[in-house]
């Protein structure tokens, strides 16, 4: 019994604990969810990749049972002066030659089968995500939806490349060897089998003990990674403090922690090889009693006597294999249940039909929004005509951005309704309603692509609506600054641009679908006045049937507005034209107030 | 600076197996005495080991052939005494080994995350957060499986191969050489390969890193994706990551997995040499016996080499894994710090002189900018976007040093300061606020001494000493809010308002808002202005915003235009330059 392999086997079950289970965040017991298919469903599509790599599997286990009695029949033949050379060569050549091939063979369709089997689930994962709402994303956690797509893939994929072949060939090999040894003298081989089941146990239930302690490293491991994530997000307002010692520190505990945890879990399996060792190494000491002792009477062969020392070796592997596999499957499982909830979420209901174009007219009825128990939106009620300006002004977190996220069909409301043209957001199909509404985002989304691509971001954006779009948003000169132009790659985060320039590329971005109504989430609060003074211009001039709907902070960009809502604590408070909110409305006029010292400077 | 990772050429790139794990070993170079310890109890273990076979050899020769039964049960006992105390080596070996493994993780981790500390700024914008993540988080996992599995196997495969080695060659020298000699054709054909194996790990390795990094992207702006109806865009993107993470995937698992049939292949072939030229053998200096040992000693020879061949590609994984940490571990902040004896001037608090900076080399932000800033009062930079200002705050900051000219913090160059002592000085709220997952209170405390000890009662009145009481109120349970890193929790002017609260609470000489109150309503807005100027009387606030409102109260305006900072007399000043000015955006 080589101790290495044992080793090797019981720290591959470790770091399969630790790679695989400590990235998935704790789950709830999802109590109420139907069970999900189980994971050999989804090999049912790769059922000829299997079957192949089953039978090659198979092969090369099957004769590599037969080398030992190959061996122990040439020792007999020597015992008995009946050595024949060449036939014992040309059979073992024989044997060696196919084993290599079936293995080879076998090694390659299991590269297949895994990386497809993974490829092929992340593609439908990508599909299934690509298709839902705004509330789902946020809901299933961006970071949660990137350990499915990778973390948990790959323990499936694990799953195909291993623990199928290794299980049946396990299986093979012990009951296998299991009947050779006990056709060649069956009181040994009694004995001999017989650590199976203690071997078996064992494992298992230091396993089991070991799981426990699996769970609360995992929860380390998740601290350990967020403090990470969060030390490289946050990297500059960490050198702007300079607490970089700080994170350090706490860097430090959870590192610690998670040594500690592996220290202990280390303890546990040190403890486990030995006892193993020690079984198996009885065994041998079985053979050369009983074993000797029937060579001895003569009722057993010399050969044979060799063969069951090179059955019992090949014997204890498997039995740790099949536990091994065991957790991989176990792992394998959950993952799959993470995915499946993911792949079997309803889809967004997109019964959608109407592709007609949109006029403009928007009514919301009687909206509530609750985060939690807390309303974002009591009760608005809000009519706009096509064509018109409306301004939403208020304090932070009034929920003017949850407004404008209902509009655009981002969030849906938990009552009341939103209609354009006098029919429900939810009776026009979203492709046709999504080119004709443009939003601007608050917060700065650039992608990782040129300039051109971010701005014609939606597909139907034809040469001319980039141009205009560009020309509006007062980019032209800027990208005319660029020695690569439109083609100018922009980083992630947008690092390279300033907070200017993203926010006037996201309205180019959204002035390019040529949208019926334009939706601005504060989208001046990082242009300055002068820009911002010739871009209202601009799209007053190049898109004149527009309805737009700005949340904004500053009322002297708006007073000339059709419309200008007060929104505070998720209520409207007061709704009309500026005049008529300064005569009526205190809380605007204070925040009018708060603004007049400098207004007529904001022209 | 260069600090783009997938761009960097040079040394790590090239590095070798073995120069790659001496680096790896220094990070251990403590561990010597248990080292050596555990080394010993691998020898006594491995030697118990390996007598068995030779002990069962013998004994089937004298004693079983020779029908004596007697010495086979007196040599079974001797046999078990072995075992027993191999029980005890092979738990200390594990346990000591095993606790290398670990504490060498553990030493590992926390240099990558002391290096990503000392690396400016400059490091975080040149590399997406994704492939960063997925460096610091999935290559030391790679770390980790060699670390936590194959170092223990590592050695302990090792020894039983050289024992079993020595005991084939000692037995017989002619049937011992013939039994190895097909290691030598495994080895020649492993080195062959061996570096075709790492590439395509290296390869495969970066495609997953850039696979992580596109879904992140997606992901984290999906709302982007709603609604312009470019559902299509993550797909498509998304199916051009997965195919080339599946092709590299291929060819790294094929490399992988070419190792186990050649091994096995050899091993078998050597139990074919031993039986037919052992069994040639016998009768001259050999035995049925030592015959049996010998073919239990090939399987010990060969076993661990199958072991090792999985180890093998393993450690390759775990080599390009550590190539790529290393590249982080191999960079240096290019934030030096230097000697300036000069004497302070008490009035210019911040100065710059002749100052040229640029994010790249070759495309210049900044040209030649020179300016003072005098203590206890109020500066403006007003500019059309993509001017300079934030580039210019930054450098106040000290986030970015200088190409040419010098920033002089109290008379004194700032690069003679050293970090603890600026960042006191100096206070900057960010253009894009950044939350810790928390608490409001851990958010406004964060990395803030002072008020570390105080009670939620204690804190809330130093908050309402510095005025902050009506920005606390907004938040729903006070200081207990909590708070996400990521999501849309809470609103941006909910951000910005607890970026503020903690910057003012740090008390900094000088404090630096750019576009600090951008999403935050103009009530609000006025309420952080008084509160700016009951700051301490010599405090210097420098304010970068559109909204003129905010800088009326400025002492002194600056107009950043094309990358040069000049004076505005007044605000009407400003306004004209800023409505005539030529602008370069």
């Amino acid at each position: 019994m080589s101790q290495s392999s044992l080793i090797s086997l019981i720290f591959k079950t470790i770091a399969q604990y630790l790679n695989k289970e400590t990235q998935m965040p704790p789950e709830k017991p999802q109590t109420d969810q139907k069970k999900p298919p189980g994971i050999f469903s989804l090999l049912k599509p790769y059922g000829g990749l299997v079957a192949l790599l089953l039978l090659f599997a198979l092969l090369s286990n099957s004769i590599n049972l037969l080398l030992p009695k190959i061996i122990s029949k040439g020792i007999d033949a020597y015992t008995h002066h009946a050595f024949d050379i060449r036939h014992i060569v040309m059979e073992f050549s024989g044997a060696i030659v196919l084993i290599f091939i079936f293995a080879y063979l076998q090694s390659i369709i299991q590269t297949y089968a895994s990386e497809r089997v993974a490829r092929d689930l992340r593609t439908r994962l990508s599909d299934k995500i690509s298709r839902q709402s705004h509330a789902f994303i946020e809901q299933a956690n961006s970071s949660k939806l990137l350990t499915n797509l990778t973390a948990d893939t790959d323990s499936i994929k694990m799953f195909v490349s291993q623990a199928i072949v290794s299980i049946a060939s396990s299986a093979f090999i012990i009951i296998g060897a299991s009947i050779l040894l006990l056709s060649i003298n069956w009181k040994l081989a009694l004995t001999v089998i017989a650590i199976i089941p203690i071997i078996g146990g064992t494992f298992f239930y230091v396993l089991k003990k070991v799981r426990a302690l699996f769970i609360e490293s995992r929860q380390v491991i998740d601290w350990l990674n967020k403090i990470i994530n969060e030390s490289i997000l946050g990297a500059a307002l960490i050198r702007v403090i300079n607490s970089q010692q700080l994170e350090t520190t706490k860097f430090l505990e959870a590192n610690t922690r998670a040594r500690d945890f592996g220290l202990s879990i280390l303890k546990l399996f040190s403890g486990l090889i030995p006892i193993i060792t020690f079984t198996a190494n009885l065994s041998v000491l079985c053979i050369l009693t009983l074993g000797g002792h029937y060579v001895i009477n003569g009722s057993m062969s010399l050969g044979d006597f060799a063969a069951f020392n090179s059955y019992l070796s090949m014997l204890i592997f498997p039995i740790l294999i099949i536990g091994f596999m065991s957790n991989i499957i176990a792992q394998a499982t959950a993952s799959y249940t993470r995915i499946s909830m993911i792949l079997n979420a309803p889809d967004m209901k997109d019964d959608g039909t109407i592709t007609s174009s949109i006029k403009g007219d928007i009514e919301v009825k009687d909206i509530t929004i609750k985060y939690g128990q807390k309303p974002v939106l009591k009760e608005v009620s809000l009519s706009i005509k096509a064509g018109t300006k409306i301004a939403i002004i208020g304090p932070t977190a009034a929920g003017k951005t949850q407004l404008l996220y209902l509009l655009t069909g981002l969030i849906n409301a938990d009552s009341g309704s939103v209609e354009f043209d006098g029919k429900t957001i939810g009776s026009y199909n979203s492709e046709a309603f999504h080119s004709q509404v443009g939003f601007v985002f608050q917060d700065s989304i650039i992608f990782n692509m040129s300039i051109r691509e971010n701005i014609a971001f939606s597909d139907t954006v034809t040469n001319e609506s980039l141009e205009k779009a560009i020309e509006t948003a007062e980019l032209k000169d800027f990208i005319g600054s660029l020695p690569d132009g439109l083609s100018t790659i922009v980083s992630e985060r947008g690092s390279s641009l300033s907070g200017g320039q993203k926010q006037r590329i996201m309205l180019a971005r959204a002035l390019a679908v040529n949208p019926k109504v334009l939706l601005l989430d504060d989208f001046t609060a990082r242009v300055d006045a002068n820009t911002e003074k010739k871009i209202l211009a601009n799209v007053q001039l190049n898109y004149p049937d527009l309805t737009l709907l700005s949340v904004t902070q500053k009322i002297a960009a708006i007073e000339h507005y059709d419309q200008v809502v007060l929104l505070m604590q998720g209520e409207i408070i007061a709704h009309g034209s500026h005049q008529h909110l300064m005569e009526t409305s205190p809380e605007y006029v204070q925040i009018f107030n708060s603004q007049q010292s400098t207004s007529n400077y904001e022209l | 600076m260069n600090y783009n990772l997938n761009k960097l050429t040079g040394q790590a790139e090239k590095s070798s197996n073995l120069s790659a794990l001496k680096k790896l070993l220094q990070l251990i170079s403590h561990e010597r005495p248990t080292l050596m310890l555990a080394t010993v109890i691998i020898l006594i273990n491995s030697t118990l080991n390996l007598l068995g076979p030779l002990i069962i050899g013998r004994t089937i020769d004298h004693y079983v052939m020779p029908k004596h039964y007697q010495g086979v049960i007196y040599w079974a006992s001797v046999l078990l005494c072995m075992y027993l105390v191999a029980l005890l080596t092979s738990y200390l070996q594990t346990k000591m080994m095993g606790g290398v493994g670990q504490r060498m993780l553990f030493t590992l981790r926390n240099a990558i995350f002391n290096k990503l500390q000392l690396l400016p700024v400059d490091f975080f914008n040149q590399n997406k957060a994704g492939d960063l993540i997925s460096r610091v988080n999935n290559d030391t996992d790679k770390l980790n499986q060699f670390f936590s599995q194959s170092l223990v196997q590592f050695i302990g495969s090792i020894a039983t191969m050289t024992g079993a080695g020595v005991f084939l060659l000692l037995i017989h020298i002619q049937l011992g050489l013939a039994a190895i000699a097909p290691m030598g054709l495994i080895l020649i054909f492993t080195m062959l390969v061996s570096p075709w194996v790492k590439r395509t790990n290296a390869k495969s390795l970066k495609s997953v890193g850039g696979m992580s990094a596109e879904i992140q992207e997606s992901l984290n702006n999906f709302k982007v994706i709603i609604a312009f109806n470019r559902r299509d865009y993550f797909r498509q993107r998304f199916d051009t990551a997965n195919q080339d993470n599946y092709k590299t995937a291929i060819s790294a698992g094929l490399a992988n997995n070419i190792f186990m049939p050649v091994y096995s292949l050899g091993a078998s072939m050597a139990q074919l040499i031993v039986l037919v030229y052992g069994v040639y053998l016998i009768g001259n200096d050999f035995s049925v016996g030592l015959l049996i040992a010998y073919l239990s000693y090939v399987t010990l020879f060969y076993n661990p080499l199958r072991q090792l061949a999985a180890l093998w590609a393993n450690f390759q994984t775990a080599m390009a894994a550590w190539d790529r940490i290393s590249q982080i571990l191999g960079l240096d902040s290019n934030l030096v710090n230097i000697e300036d004896n000069h004497a302070g001037d008490a009035e210019t608090l911040l100065e710059f002189k002749n100052v040229h900076f640029g994010y790249a080399d070759d495309n210049e932000i900044l040209h030649n900018v020179s300016f003072k800033m005098e203590r206890g009062k109020t500066y403006a930079l007003v500019g059309p976007t993509g001017g300079g200002k934030t580039t210019t705050a930054s450098l106040i900051a000290r986030l970015y040093d200088p190409n040419r000219g010098e920033v002089l913090l109290n008379g004194k160059d700032i690069r003679s300061y050293d970090a603890m002592e600026r960042s006191k000085k100096i206070g900057f709220i960010l253009q894009e606020p950044f939350l810790f997952t928390g608490t409001v209170r851990e958010n406004i405390l964060y990395g803030n001494e002072a008020y570390k000890e105080y009670t939620n009662e204690q804190m809330k009145q130093v908050i309402h000493d510095a005025n902050l009481g009506t920005l606390l109120a907004i938040f729903e349970n006070g200081l207990d809010t909590p708070v996400t890193s990521g999501g849309d929790s809470i609103s941006l002017g909910q951000k910005q308002l607890i970026a503020f609260m903690r910057a003012v609470l740090r008390n900094p000489e000088l404090l630096i808002l750019d576009e600090a109150t951008a999403n935050i309503d103009t009530i609000t807005e006025k309420l952080l202005g008084d509160i700016l100027n009951k700051l301490p009387e010599t405090t210097t606030r420098v304010i970068i915003a559109h909204r003129l409102n905010t800088i009326e109260n400025a002492d002194e305006i600056y107009f950043v235009n094309s990358g040069e900072v000049s004076r505005a007399g007044s605000l009407n000043d400003a306004m004209d330059m800023l409505l005539k000015g030529k602008r370069v955006s």
